[in-house]
């Protein structure tokens, strides 16, 4: 599809004239000409392209080309190329429905990327009934995992980094009264809650449990009631778009404690969004960081190089990056077995390998009960820099 | 094929939304934009009686479509008897009210959304079994709401939204008669909620918020409000043009605007081009103030 397009854009040509002439070159030459390059295998990539996460899904779609290209320029599956077939799911249930069943009955794909909770909640039947495998790569809602036979996930839920940053602020850093600000939806409720257990299982108290509205814009309410609880630190369960105004509205009202979040606001833009109120600011980084790997330090070199920043969501990028590596690993052993590739073989050989390498993630081993265990890098603001405070796990 | 039928799934799902809001807004006269909410609430009802409470989905559906019957009635009560922008503003808190409710409830999912709602049919049944149920069911709402405002009762109707005072001194119910035409309007959402509950098994307080009450306001205006097949080509057109871009292999830059302005610039289009939409009401429906606005100019 894309390939026709480049066609039609270089030589000026309609579309129904190219497709006119593709129809005739099939007519007349026969198949055989069509299938001197074997085609290439697909998968499909159902990501937010357009709407209020669009800066996001570009970025990891961006990602995954990237790491489709590096796949392709090692040599594919045993010569094969594979290609995504991306379609724009806007972090809406029902655009992501749409478009999952077009990948899945046009496209025929065997597997699907795609992201955000409700969209990966809102396409798991469409994939269980279809026997195609749908891979979530960066949702963290712990019913992730509990979605059907056909959903899995490559990237860690919320139990992960969220227990581990409350464990470390209740034991490490020696906090004992945490409030917890989340906002109100699968993100925020889910994570609230683990935090909570988390910290309370290591001995410490929870003092203020404030949920806010996903459209808010102003939160004086919450936080004057966090304020009235006197907490020793403030966990904030909130999005990439809204974290870092809520910081600034809780440094503008003199609340100093530490502040710690998630994986969604590591991320260079809160230091530029915030200046000097970033600092001490306390997140989780599913990944290793440049400074960890060479690998990731080349990565974010050529973000810079290529677009001029780095990605926003770095780690969730990273994730994009290598799942073309773990499609090509399944995808070679079925070709290595001689066996088809279907969406019930593609499940039966990744669930077989389990493990897997991948460049700028590193290890993934996928469970029997469809979680993913990583390690957890506690980053922290530090003179205008993200540093690594502590590696858990 | 599985698509295709989602497509078409889609679109009788807005025949029915589309053809009972224009029942309640167009032939009714109430200018209420609460219909997602009761789309909603057939949804939510459906599903909880089939998933937790073990109803059959069969039962479940109607039973779904008779609670946001009720529902409509308890707030067709108080509302009615407000009408214009006041009722239009008491839609919008209903509306609001009602999904902030089921964000902040448990046992409906809150705002993560209600899972593992059990399907219709068994598992591998032709899909095309659910399309031919849900577009029959489409059809059979659109037959008898052509076949009420097309009685007497359906003059009456017009009667009432045109001069309501009249309507009145002539010994007629307004209150009752308004209550049954937002009452049957909302059932026929809360059919359209079960049905879309069972076939995409998730159901999520986002998707049936204000941007819905847009997109049905857009098919109304854009089909032809008043009229039997003005809204059904709205559902269509609506629901089929979308798709229809996403095929062009446009750049997400353009791709984005381009949907985006889709619906607030038909509407536009047509209120300045062509105010009667697509399929014009017939001369009974078009309304007193359109009629001497037409007589003036000729």
């Amino acid at each position: 599809m894309t390939d026709v397009a480049a066609i039609e854009r270089a030589a000026g040509l309609t579309r129904r004239a190219v497709l006119g002439g593709l129809g005739a070159i099939g007519a007349g030459a026969g198949a055989g000409a069509l299938h001197a390059e074997p085609a290439p295998l697909r998968f499909g990539l159902a990501m937010p392209m357009t709407g209020g996460q669009a800066t996001y899904g570009q970025d990891q779609v961006k990602a995954a080309q990237w790491g489709i290209e590096a796949v392709n320029a090692a040599g594919g599956v045993n010569g094969r190329m594979i290609e995504a077939v991306i379609l724009d799911t806007q972090a809406d249930a029902r655009t992501g429905i749409e478009a999952v069943n077009r990948l899945i009955s046009v496209e025929k794909v065997p597997v699907f990327v795609t992201a955000w909770s409700e969209v990966v909640k809102a396409v798991a039947p469409i994939a269980n009934d279809s026997r195609v495998v749908e891979l979530s790569v960066g949702a963290n809602s712990p019913e992730i995992a509990r979605l059907g036979d056909y959903v899995y996930t490559t990237f860690p839920l919320a139990e992960v980094d969220i227990t581990a940053v409350a464990r470390y602020s209740a034991t490490t850093l020696g906090r004992k009264r945490a409030a917890v600000l989340f906002i109100n939806n699968e993100t925020g409720i889910t994570a609230a809650q683990v935090y909570r257990n988390a910290f309370t299982r290591a001995g410490a108290q929870i003092v203020a449990y404030e949920a806010y509205d996903p459209k808010a814009t102003d939160w004086t309410g919450q936080i004057l009631k966090v304020r009235l609880a006197s907490p020793d630190i403030i966990h904030i369960q909130g999005l990439v778009a809204d974290t870092p105004q809520l910081i600034a509205q809780l440094r503008q009202l003199g609340m100093t404690q530490t502040i710690s979040s998630y994986s969604a606001i590591y991320n260079p833009r809160l230091i530029q969004q915030l200046g000097q109120a970033a600092n001490g600011v306390i997140a989780t980084s599913l990944a290793p960081g440049a400074s960890d790997s060479p690998a990731v330090k080349a990565y974010v070199e050529r973000w810079k190089k290529e677009v001029g920043r780095e990605p926003n969501g770095l780690p969730y990028t990273q994730y994009l990056y290598d799942v073309p590596f773990l499609i090509t690993t399944v995808f070679r052993s079925l070709d290595d077995h001689g066996r088809p590739i279907t969406g019930e073989s593609f499940r039966e050989q990744m669930v077989a390998i389990g493990t897997f390498q991948l460049p700028l993630t590193g290890k993934l081993a996928i469970n029997p009960d469809h979680t993913v265990n990583k390690s957890v890098y506690l980053m922290q603001v530090q003179n205008g820099a993200w540093t690594q405070l502590a590696m858990v796990g | 094929m599985e698509y295709l039928y989602t497509i078409a799934i889609l679109m009788a799902l807005n025949v029915i939304l589309a053809s009972s809001f224009n029942f309640v807004i167009g032939y009714g006269g109430l200018i209420s934009i609460a219909h997602p909410v009761f789309y909603a609430i057939g949804a939510y009802g459906s599903a909880l009686l089939a998933r937790d409470g073990g109803v059959p989905v069969l039962l479940a559906i109607p039973a779904g479509a008779l609670i946001a019957l009720a529902a409509s009635v308890l707030v067709a009560l108080p509302s009615v008897r407000i009408s214009g922008d006041y009722l239009l503003i008491g839609s919008i808190g209903v509306q609001l009210g009602i999904l902030e409710a089921i964000k902040n409830v448990g046992w409906t999912g809150g705002a993560g959304g209600l899972t593992n709602i059990p399907a219709l049919l068994r598992p591998g049944t032709d899909h095309g079994v659910y399309v031919a149920l849900v577009v029959a069911l489409a059809v059979l709402s659109v037959l008898l709401l052509h076949w009420i405002t097309r009685s007497g009762y359906g003059r009456a109707m017009s009667a009432m939204r045109d001069d309501e005072l009249a309507f009145a001194a002539l010994g007629r119910n307004a209150v009752a008669m308004k209550v049954a035409i937002f009452a049957l309007g909302c059932g026929l959402a809360g059919l359209a909620g079960g049905l879309y509950a069972h076939y995409f098994r998730f159901l999520a307080p986002a998707q049936f918020d204000i941007l819905q009450s847009a997109a049905l306001l857009t098919m109304v205006v854009v089909g032809g409000m008043r009229s039997t097949f003005g809204p059904i080509l709205g559902a269509i057109v609506l629901e089929v043009l979308p798709q229809a871009i996403t095929f062009l292999d446009l750049p997400a830059g353009l791709l984005g605007p381009m949907q985006g302005i889709l619906f607030t610039g038909l509407v536009l289009v047509f209120m300045f081009i062509r105010p009667q939409g697509l399929i014009a009401a017939g001369s009974v429906w078009r309304g007193r103030a359109l009629e001497e606005g037409h007589a003036g100019q000729s």
